[in-house]
C-alpha cells in the first residue's frame, strides 16, 4: 500500500474515505415492505390500513418510477409517510389497486362492500438530508 | 264408387298444392324478421367500441361518496368523501372493463314472494387511473376518473 513518495498515511486516509462514502450510501437505501388496504362501505370509509415494515432480507428487482417526498430531516419512513400521506396514497393508486366488490339487494335494500388493496410490495428509500425517494421495486 | 274416391283424392291435393305457397310466404316472412333482426344486432356491435391494435379505449366514470356524520372538520369530511369516491370509480371502471358477476334468488312461499336478493361482485386490477375531476357539494364527493386501455395490455 506503500505509494511511491512515500505517503503512506495519506492514500490510507484516501481509501477509508472512498469506503466510508461506500457504506454510507450502501446503508441509506433501504428495502421497505408496504401495504395498503382500505374498505368503503355504502359509499362511506368504513376502515383504513397502511402497514410499513423494513424488509429483513434485501428484495430483487429494479427500481421503478420513484417519488420524492420532504423528508424534514428524517430517517422514519413511517413519519415521512404520515406527513406525506396525501402524495404517497395517489403514487400508491399509480401503481395499480385491487378491487374487490360486493353488493346485494335484498327486498329494495341495497347494501356493497368495495376493497381496494395494495398487496405487498417492496420499495426501495433513499434517505437524504431533506428529501427521500421511493421506488418501488418490479 | 271409384271415380268419386278420385275426385276426393284430386281436391285434397289440390287443396295441398294451394297451402304450400302460403306456407313459403310465411317462411320468407319469418326469414325477413329475422334478417332485419340481425341488421339490429349488427348495427348494436357496430356502436359497441372494440378494442383494435394500435388503439386504445378510453374509459371515464364518475365515482360517488358520502362523508361520515361524525368528522371533526369540513376538510375531514372532503378527504373521507373523496376515498370512498375514489373507491366507487374504481368500482365503475372494474365493472366496465371485466364484466359483473350476478347471481339472483327469490323466496317464495305460499304464492307470494317473501325474499328476493341479488347479488353483484366485480373483481379486477386497475392501473395508471387518473383522476380528472373532484367536486365536493353537500357532503357528496364526486370523482371523474379515465383509464386509457390498449390492446398490447390483453395481448398474451
Amino acid at each position: 500500500m506503500r505509494s511511491r513518495d512515500g505517503s503512506y498515511n495519506f492514500s490510507l486516509s484516501i481509501c477509508s474515505v472512498v469506503l466510508f462514502l461506500f457504506s454510507s450510501t450502501l446503508l441509506n437505501a433501504s428495502d421497505y415492505l408496504v401495504s395498503y388496504r382500505y374498505v368503503v362501505k355504502d359509499a362511506i370509509l368504513y376502515n383504513e390500513t397502511l402497514d410499513i415494515s423494513k424488509s429483513m432480507k434485501k428484495c430483487i428487482g429494479e427500481p421503478t418510477k420513484s417519488l420524492i417526498l420532504d423528508s424534514y430531516e428524517n430517517d422514519d419512513l413511517e413519519d415521512i409517510i404520515l406527513k406525506n400521506s396525501t402524495e404517497f396514497i395517489d403514487f400508491i393508486h399509480t401503481l395499480g389497486l385491487q378491487v374487490e366488490h360486493k353488493e346485494s339487494t335484498t327486498n329494495a335494500i341495497n347494501k356493497s362492500t368495495t376493497i381496494l388493496t395494495l398487496k405487498t410490495t417492496c420499495f426501495e428509500v433513499d434517505f437524504n438530508d431533506n428529501f427521500a425517494r421511493i421506488s418501488p421495486l418490479k | 264408387m271409384k271415380y268419386s274416391l278420385l275426385l276426393v283424392a284430386l281436391l285434397s291435393a289440390s287443396s295441398l298444392m294451394a297451402e304450400t305457397p302460403m306456407q313459403n310466404n310465411d317462411m320468407s316472412t319469418v326469414s325477413q324478421e329475422t334478417s332485419v333482426a340481425s341488421q339490429e344486432m349488427s348495427s348494436e356491435v357496430k356502436e359497441e367500441q372494440v378494442l383494435k391494435k394500435n388503439e386504445g379505449i378510453r374509459i371515464s366514470v364518475t365515482g360517488q361518496g358520502v362523508a361520515p356524520m361524525n368528522t371533526n372538520s369540513p376538510a375531514q369530511a372532503y378527504a373521507l368523501a373523496k376515498r370512498a369516491a375514489v373507491a366507487d370509480a374504481y368500482r365503475l371502471i372494474a365493472e366496465k372493463v371485466k364484466g359483473v358477476r350476478i347471481d339472483g334468488q327469490d323466496l317464495i312461499k305460499d304464492m307470494m314472494v317473501k325474499r328476493s336478493t341479488v347479488r353483484t361482485s366485480v373483481q379486477a386490477m386497475i392501473r395508471n387511473a387518473n383522476i380528472v375531476e373532484t367536486t365536493f357539494k353537500d357532503g357528496l364527493c364526486e370523482v371523474e376518473m379515465e383509464v386509457t386501455i390498449s390492446h398490447s395490455q390483453f395481448a398474451q
